[in-house]
């Protein structure tokens, strides 16, 4: 068995992958770095692959908290990870799309599914799964209940901060002065999406344009993204699964090629 | 001669602790200094006027003071420079020499004279058109300007002989650094990323006639060894420079190697030669001028920078280029759409680095480094 750990910042998700290539387990805790939720995420993927420690042949690390878990074999980024992952779900993916809860990456692949490109944003909160935290706290709803909202919107509430911090105030001035929550939900979502599109725009978007990160979860985000790309995006199944998948993938291909060696 | 190793650990020494190396310099050659801003300041005419010319690039420091004069929007190596100027940092100067090449630059000119009035400031200012007649004459014009500024400072007159001598002496090293730099391609191991770099830039702290010997023994010294067999990723910078010197450490644990550079800091200062004429050495100086190619904070309608990386990598085996990308230049900024067009068309990839010098984590850098070298 091949397993897959990726320790983001704010959950942490396991995939296990058999010697078939197939996936038979994943499991998605959300604590992140610096917790106990890796070991809860491969408890419960052990669980319910019906395995134990010992029956993992190689295991790869990725994410934000890859460089101090040692109990793996191979730490990688999440940034190849994602594309490992991508490539094996939706083969024929060319760009991705990644909001996680700390920051934004678009990866760029080529006809084979190897990353050509990648952009990442820079040390700020704005276009990532954070900012749509602090909306929905301003909104009172919770981060799930987004879209749903966003969805019962009439227009775009228009947020010009791109610093959180700013956002959070104009959105509670907006409030203040009768915007709907749905309107400014939009508004939200729109505003992640713009940033998020300059990034893909730097990087060059080509279809098929695929969304991974707990953030793909939004379906009212997704279609805001596809909107401001004019190009159709999906949504990755097991979509905050994907980098752990695309570790498993790593794994199993690492200890292959070795085992040719 | 010392050994080539030795050489190599004194500069990268050296490099590390700038201040200590500044005042042996000129506890060593008995000189004053004159700080040098970054890009291009005709240092051959400071070290003519017997002044020890020594490198400003900024540093680490808490900005706090230059932020009654400067923006947060500024970049960080002139916020930092100010920010020494204010503390008192740079009182051993006997001046600074700064030129005028980007708005910032501009801006801090003036902002000098206010907030650090105990260390006099001389502009030099470049011919935007510095390939016209009209261009090299004035060019001639502004280094004789300089002179004399130095001249005021220094209280006794210098000969044209005086700066000809320099002009040959800083042509000597230029030819030594390209030597080194060119040889440096056989030797990623010895030369990684991070000595490298602080081997280039001890050359800001020292009397470079000192320094030049240096690096040719260390030159001499690479030679006589075997090319090191390396299986790492070799890649050409590009940028201002190639700081936090933790970046370089990064692309060391991932075993990726600086084969050549078009950094500000190092090879655009000594890539150009002076022209082999027998005119004056003001022309010499102002030909030098209209000669150097690819840099951005000279004008050049046809932008050659993009054609000069692509070649680059060709000759030196490079398989990438890494942008150094200084937070807030806006001539790197404004250059980067240009020859990233020309990198993708060449099929040469590029990896973006957003950096200034007060970064104090460095995990999102390691990802992108670490993600680039795996594409590989």
């Amino acid at each position: 068995m091949f397993l897959g750990i990726d320790i983001g910042s704010s959950s942490s998700k396991v995939a296990l992958m058999n010697d078939k290539k197939e996936l038979v387990a994943t499991a998605v805790v959300n604590k992140g770095t610096g917790t106990d939720g890796v070991h809860s995420a491969l408890e419960q993927a052990f669980l319910k692959a019906g395995i134990t420690k010992e029956d993992v042949q190689f295991s790869v690390v990725t994410g934000y908290g890859r460089v101090t878990y040692k109990d793996a074999d191979k730490q990688i980024t999440e940034l190849t990870c994602h594309a490992k992952g991508v490539a094996y779900l939706i083969p024929g993916a060319r760009t991705i799309v990644d909001i996680g809860g700390q920051d934004a990456k678009v990866i760029k692949l080529n006809e084979k599914g190897e990353m050509i490109n990648f952009g990442m944003n820079e040390k700020c909160a704005a276009g990532t799964g954070r900012f749509l935290e602090v909306m929905a706290r301003v909104l009172g709803c919770g981060l799930g209940d987004l879209s749903d909202l966003a969805q019962k919107s009439d227009k775009t509430v228009s947020i010009s901060s791109v610093c959180t911090v700013f956002a959070e105030s104009e959105v509670i001035s907006q409030l203040a002065t009768g915007e709907t929550p749905a309107n400014v939900a939009r508004g939200a979502h729109v505003s992640v999406s713009k940033r998020v599109a300059g990034m893909c725009n730097r990087v060059g978007v080509e279809p098929t344009v695929v969304m991974t990160g707990g953030v793909a979860l939004n379906a009212d985000m997704v279609r805001c993204l596809s909107n401001e790309l004019s190009s159709p995006v999906t949504a990755a199944p097991n979509c905050q699964a994907v980098g752990a998948i695309g570790a498993s993938v790593a794994a199993y291909e690492t200890f292959m090629a070795r085992r040719e060696q | 001669m010392s050994d080539y190793k030795e050489l190599i650990a004194e500069l990268v020494a050296a490099a590390e602790t700038p201040a200590k190396t500044i005042k042996k310099s000129m506890e060593d050659t008995g000189k004053k200094a004159i700080g040098c801003f970054p890009l291009h300041i005709p240092e051959e005419i400071i070290y003519a006027c017997n002044y020890l010319p020594v490198g400003m690039w900024g540093g680490k420091t808490d900005l706090k003071l230059c932020d009654t004069y400067m923006q947060s929007f500024c970049c960080t190596i002139m916020r930092a420079n100010l920010e020494y100027g204010m503390k008192g940092t740079y009182n051993f100067l006997s001046g600074i020499v700064m030129n005028a090449m980007c708005d910032t630059l501009k801006c801090v000119c003036e902002d000098w004279k206010i907030a650090v009035p105990q260390v006099p400031i001389i502009p030099v200012v470049y011919a935007q058109q510095r390939k016209s007649e009209e261009g090299i004459e004035y060019m001639k014009a502004e280094f004789k300007r300089v002179r004399h500024a130095l001249e005021k400072l220094e209280g006794r007159m210098v000969m044209d002989r005086d700066v000809e001598n320099a002009y040959e002496m800083y042509e000597d090293y230029r030819a030594a650094m390209r030597d080194f730099d060119a040889t440096c391609v056989n030797y990623p191991i010895t030369m990684d990323a991070y000595t490298r770099h602080l081997v280039i830039k001890a050359g800001f702290f020292m009397d470079k006639a000192v320094y030049k010997e240096k690096i040719k023994a260390i030159t001499a010294g690479l030679k006589a060894q075997a090319p090191e067999k390396f299986d790492g990723i070799r890649v050409i910078a590009t940028g201002l420079l190639s700081e936090p010197n933790e970046v370089l450490n990064i692309f060391k644990e991932n075993n990726i190697a600086i084969v050549g550079d078009d950094l500000a800091q190092e090879s655009r200062l000594w890539r150009t030669p002076g022209r082999d004429i027998k005119g004056s050495v003001w022309e010499k100086m102002a030909l030098r001028m209209a000669d150097q190619r690819g840099d951005c904070f000279l004008y050049e309608p046809d932008k050659q920078r993009g054609e000069m990386m692509i070649e680059m990598c060709k000759a030196r085996s490079a398989k990438a280029v890494v942008v150094f990308m200084m937070k807030f230049c806006d001539p790197e900024e404004f250059d980067y759409p240009i020859y990233k067009k020309e990198l993708d068309d060449a099929g040469v990839p590029h990896l973006y680095l957003e950096v200034d010098q007060m970064i104090d984590s460095f995990e999102q850098i390691r990802t992108r480094i670490q993600a680039f070298a795996e594409q590989f």
